[in-house]
């Protein structure tokens, strides 16, 4: 199978294990996605598909060879950096043109890429400049015209969009899509930040201490998160969970009972932890909720929606509600309706995800 | 639109406050201000003696005036003539050779993998730096002896004669450059290799995914990112262009190499501190600083103009 | 074990210091009077004021030196060209001590004396000091050489006492190694060093030996007498010379082409030091203990006592022999010790007690005060045995006597003092003493050119040529020694170019300098 091929990947730096095994298949013309918290081991991971750092045990192939020993200029990747790595000597045609002109592709060639890429990039009419003279979006269209230039088998991003601000990142992520969807390069994106992640991705890999925690499509993470971490990394803002005991047809969470549905007879009296999403409450009562008292501390008003920060018990809960266009009547919410039907269930011992629905 | 009528404090009174404020800043500064005024501005006022009949139980101002008959002097000098040459050419081979051997140090030693092999390797080439030049012309004078030197000996094994280096003018240069070069290479390598480490290392990750080997990626990325640095040690080195180390030269220099090796500052070290003529050594001193400043003003105009990289 | 006994006899001195003279007649103030001082005395830059000699002095003048020493001379000046810069320091400092001893000093005082800074002391000397001007008596023509160009002295210097400075030395246990005779001739002198050099008188097999070896490059020169040549008029070198009454050069003779052309020659072959202008002052030292160095031309005491290295190297014999005879028959030893050195003392012009200070001067020149300058304290360093001052055998045991002198305060050229050569003949060795009383069965000294004061304009004539013409010089005479450039083919040339430098300007205020001064 073509594509990037990770199977047994382990990193140590010394006798300090930081990548334990990893298996993934980037399957040709597929865009995914590694997230995690920092020092989690993504960069690594991507470092070692370029070549940037060496592969301590496990295989890895790009398009079916073997590439452990392969230098990286051989490997045909291109990685984009997260400061953009563009020489500040070089104008942008000569930046993009660095990689061709190592390569000895011929100039007229050279020439005609970069005028088709600079063209698909917008950077026409900045070619003659150096980086100092360009913002932090062309500086980053820049970096990602170099590594297309190259026309290589596989894109590697590596935080890309990390140095911009929040208004840049999300106009670059949705061009980085189409992009992709454009030239359709198998692509490896290592970010830290779940909504770029979801946004993205083919397919998300989350990763936390050198691990895989869950590899799937973002509405699969988002809908099924395998355990406890992935659940509190994906969303915005993030699941609520408590601590509960399982009874034969509900959670009961200190005093108050939330309602579930499934076969529960076999776990009674197991001990859960209960996600619930903010967004899977409702204001009004119906036949498939549970009522959630709750004591409000804070209306946060984002529009159309407002963030409800409000406890239960002792707990610190989040939720969102809609405002219709006022938030005073918010102010006096004394319970929420969980939708019985997304509540999440994990193992309170383990953190696995329970699912005892059938 | 500011209203003019608008009643604003007085300027001393804003400095006033500006002052009270910020004090400590100009506390700070005032040690560089003292040794400004005592080691460099109040000494320019004894410059006029360039000008003068100056005696020293006489003093500076009591000296009289006697216009430009020094420099007439000094240019009336086939030999002060002859040490600016020598100083110059002294200068240009120490640029052409001395100013890119730390370079050249710098980038081998960055190209070095092996730690502790470098950290030694920098420490030997550190060493010749804090060694006096007194015991550096000792040195040199025993590697060439024709006797003893080890030079010489080198030369015997290849059945070469034995050559008195130090009394020949024409080795004069070679070997003054060679010693300036080797005492100070490789101190003067650690302001590049500071410049270096403060290279962007994704520059060189995107070079070696793009392809690069560690040739180009110096020429291509090292070099071109040090280049400000390079610049600018090049325009403090032009000023200094007068200044060949003066020390070195009168241990190493003899009657015999005056040809090649007298320099502005040894000529004025003999002729006026060795005999007493303040006002002549004072003249020459002044001749220097003019040409190290229009030096200096020439080559900044032109890196400015060129390569956007200035020191003012 | 010396430093001990060194120590035993500064404290037994110091127990017994009483004034031996204590009647007072050396007295010269009746309360103790300070007065401040700048000494500095060749190598050392100090004045201390509790060196014994000092004290003596002290307790019986009543005159209280205080030390006010600013800066120290440079003594990298192996060439001897005279280096002022403590006094020049002292002088740009503003403060003028009282007293101002240094070695060269003449030429200092008779600059700025005329322009203020220094007491004229003729008339000092006439009315309060009869000692001095006793001794001037005597000697019109050193009172003649001590005078600025105003007519005024300004400075009482320090008189060396003794005829021989340097003489020619070789290795007599080479030549006997050798079967040869001690060198009359130049011819001779040739051959010997080519024997040492050819036939190796070390005998280890090797070509190592070093015939001719100088501590300082300009004894090398100093060969032209060999061919009727001049070098050095005086004791400093490349200084001017003066034959009946007119001043001269001996860079410009024709002896000194000769010379040259044979020294290049010499030096080519092998005769001369392949190092003489690089290797320094421990040339002798070097070359002597290993047993390498043939003949030199260097001082008779320091140069004697290399004797003492017959204990390690067999049967080395290092002796003095006669200046070889020029082709046309002339023998002579350029170098003697100078009748007046340019070191000593003078009066700051703020000192307020001017009349008190030259009785000061004037008392180094008393008997005891003579006595004192030249052995140290009697009891401490020296005895009276016979009416003869003698230096007690612990005194001269303990280490190079010069030095130990120095160190309590005596034979300093810093003071302006007559020196007795009988200090010397107590310590100076055998061979030295040999050397001497052979040098002394002939005539082969030559008079010492004194020097001249100038006038401001003759000053400015001077500074502007002299040093210009005398690189030029050097740089010639040891580039035809080395082989750049044939001194016969480049004479004409080199005369032309000295010209062209004002050569002639310079000989015509030096001229007209001597004649003021000496009376000519």
């Amino acid at each position: 199978m073509s594509g990037v091929n990770l199977s047994g990947i382990v990193k140590s730096y010394g006798a300090v294990q930081v990548v334990h095994g990893i298996d993934l298949d980037v399957a040709e013309k597929e865009f995914v996605v590694l997230v995690g918290p920092s020092g989690c081991g993504k960069s690594t991971t991507l470092r070692m598909i370029a070549g940037l750092e060496e592969i301590t045990a496990g295989d890895l192939t790009i398009d079916d060879k073997r590439m452990n020993r392969i230098a990286p200029k051989d490997r045909d990747v291109a990685m984009v950096f997260q400061n953009y790595a563009l020489y500040p000597h070089l104008n942008v045609a000569d930046n993009m043109a660095f990689g061709l002109r190592i390569r000895k592709m011929p100039k007229a060639e050279i020439q005609t890429t970069i005028a088709d890429v600079a063209e698909i990039l917008g950077l026409t009419d900045y070619l003659e400049r150096r980086p100092a003279d360009l913002s932090g979006g062309q500086r980053q269209r820049v970096a990602m015209g170099r590594a297309i230039v190259r026309h290589p088998k596989v894109f590697l991003f590596d935080e890309p969009l990390s140095n911009l601000d929040a208004k840049l990142r999300t106009q670059m992520r949705a061009e980085i899509k189409r992009l992709h969807n454009r030239l359709g390069v198998t692509s490896v994106y290592v970010t830290h930040d779940q909504v770029e992640a979801m946004t993205l991705a083919d397919r998300i890999v989350v990763m936390n201490d050198g691990r895989i925690e869950q590899i799937g499509t973002p509405m699969e993470l988002f809908n099924d998160p395998a355990n406890i971490f992935v659940a509190g990394f994906l969303g915005s803002p993030p699941m609520n969970m408590v601590n509960g005991v399982l009874t034969k047809n509900s959670a009961k969470i200190g005093a108050t009972e939330v309602k579930l549905n499934g076969a529960l007879a076999n776990h009674v009296g197991r001990e859960v932890v209960v996600g619930i999403r903010p967004e899977h409450v409702t204001l009004k009562a119906s036949a498939k909720t549970s009522p959630l008292p709750i004591t409000m501390d804070l209306v946060e008003p984002l529009g159309s929606e407002a963030l409800l920060h409000a406890r239960f018990g002792k707990q610190e809960m989040v939720f969102k509600a809609e405002t219709k266009g006022d938030i005073a009547p918010l102010w006096n919410v004394d319970k929420v309706h969980v939708t019985t039907d997304l509540v999440k269930l994990f193992d309170a011992q383990t953190g696995q995800a329970l699912n005892l629905r059938g | 639109m500011a209203d003019k009528n608008l009643p604003t404090d007085g300027r001393f009174t804003r400095l006033f406050d500006h002052f009270k404020r910020e004090w400590q800043i100009y506390a700070m500064l005032l040690p560089t201000i003292v040794w400004f005024i005592v080691f460099l501005y109040k000494p320019m006022y004894g410059l006029q003696i360039a000008f003068k009949d100056y005696s020293i139980f006489r003093g500076v101002a009591g000296s009289p005036w006697i216009g430009i008959e020094h420099f007439q002097t000094l240019f009336g000098n086939d030999q002060f003539l002859r040490a600016v040459s020598n100083t110059i050419k002294i200068s240009a081979l120490n640029l052409l050779f001395g100013f890119p051997a730390p370079i050249i140090l710098a980038l081998m030693f960055n190209e070095i993998l092996h730690a502790t092999y470098k950290r030694t390797a920098q420490t030997i080439v550190y060493l010749p730096h804090f060694i006096s030049s007194v015991i550096i012309a000792g040195i040199v004078i025993t590697a060439f002896s024709p006797t003893l030197g080890i030079v010489n000996i080198i030369l015997g094994w290849f059945g070469l004669d034995s050559i008195y280096f130090l009394t020949q003018p024409q080795w004069f240069r070679p070997i003054f450059v060679g010693t300036g070069i080797w005492q100070e290479a490789g101190f003067g390598s650690i302001v590049f290799l500071a410049a270096i480490a403060g290279v962007n290392p994704s520059l060189y990750e995107s070079a070696v995914v793009d392809g690069a080997n560690r040739w180009q990626m110096m020429w291509k990325i090292t070099i071109p990112s040090i280049l400000p640095t390079i610049l600018i040690m090049l325009i403090i080195r032009i000023g200094n262009v007068m200044e060949v180390s003066f020390e070195l030269v009168i241990l190493l220099y003899q009657p015999a190499t005056y040809e090649t090796a007298d320099v502005v500052n040894t000529w004025i070290y003999r002729q006026g501190l060795q005999s007493g003529q303040y006002d002549l050594a004072a003249a020459g001193g002044l001749f220097n600083a003019v040409v190290a400043f229009v030096l200096v003003m020439t080559a900044n105009t032109l890196s400015r103009r060129f390569s956007r990289t200035s020191l003012w | 074990m010396r430093k001990l006994s060194l120590m035993a006899a500064l404290l037994a001195g110091s127990a017994m210091s009483t004034p031996v003279l204590a009647d007072g007649h050396l007295q010269i103030a009746d309360e103790p009077l300070e007065l401040t001082i700048q000494m500095n005395h060749r190598a050392y830059p100090i004045y201390e004021e509790d060196w014994p000699v000092e004290q003596q002095a002290r307790a019986w003048t009543n005159i209280h030196l205080k030390d006010a020493t600013v800066g120290a001379n440079m003594r990298t000046d192996s060439e001897n060209t005279g280096r002022t810069e403590a006094l020049n320091l002292m002088l740009a400092s503003g403060n003028i001590p009282d007293i101002v001893g240094s070695s060269r000093i003449k030429d200092f005082v008779n600059q700025f004396g005329p322009e203020g800074a220094f007491v004229p002391l003729n008339d000092l000397i006439a009315e309060h000091a009869p000692n001095i001007a006793a001794y001037y008596a005597e000697r019109p023509d050193i009172a003649a050489a001590v005078k600025a160009a105003d007519g005024q002295m300004y400075y009482i210097p320090y008189l060396p006492d003794g005829k021989y400075g340097r003489a020619y030395w070789l290795r007599t246990d080479w030549l006997d190694a050798l079967g040869l005779e001690v060198p009359e001739t130049v011819e001779d002198y040739e051959n010997v060093l080519r024997a040492f050099k050819t036939q190796d008188p070390n005998g280890n097999g090797l070509d190592d030996e070093v015939p001719f070896f100088a501590r300082q490059w300009p004894e090398l020169i100093r060969l032209v007498t060999l061919w009727d040549g001049r070098a050095h008029g005086s004791d400093t070198y490349h200084d001017f010379l003066v034959e009946d009454g007119k001043i001269g050069h001996g860079y410009v003779g024709e002896g000194y082409r000769e010379g040259i052309k044979n020294l290049a020659r010499w030096y080519a072959e092998g005769l001369i030091d392949a190092e003489i202008f690089t290797r320094g002052s421990s040339a002798r030292d070097f070359l002597l203990s290993e047993n390498l160095g043939g003949s030199t031309h260097d001082w008779f005491a320091s140069t004697s006592g290399y004797n003492s290295l017959s204990s390690e190297i067999d049967g080395f014999e290092f002796k003095a022999f006669l200046p070889p005879a020029s082709p046309s028959g002339r023998r002579i030893e350029e170098h003697r010790r100078i009748l007046v050195k340019p070191d000593g003392w003078a009066i700051g012009h703020t000192n307020e007690h001017q009349v008190e200070t030259i009785k000061y001067f004037d008392f180094w020149f008393t008997e005891e005060g003579r006595r004192l300058a030249n052995f140290g304290v009697e009891g401490q360093h020296y005895d009276m045995i016979d009416g003869k001052p003698i230096f007690k055998q612990e005194f001269l045991d303990a280490g190079p006597v010069n030095r130990s002198l120095y160190q309590v305060g005596s034979q300093l050229q810093g003071r302006g003092y007559f020196q007795d050569y009988n200090y010397e003949i107590q310590w100076s060795n055998e061979f030295a003493l040999e050397g001497i009383a052979l040098y002394d069965t002939g005539d082969y000294l030559i008079p010492d050119f004194l020097g001249v004061a100038f006038n401001a304009d003759e000053q400015k004539v001077y500074d502007r040529t002299w040093s210009t013409i005398r690189d030029y010089m050097l740089e010639r005479q040891q580039g035809w020694i080395l082989g750049n450039g044939d001194v016969e083919a480049d004479w004409d040339g080199y005369i032309a170019q000295l010209e062209s430098l004002g050569w002639s300007e310079l000989m015509g205020v030096m001229q007209t300098a001597y004649d003021r001064q000496y009376g000519g």
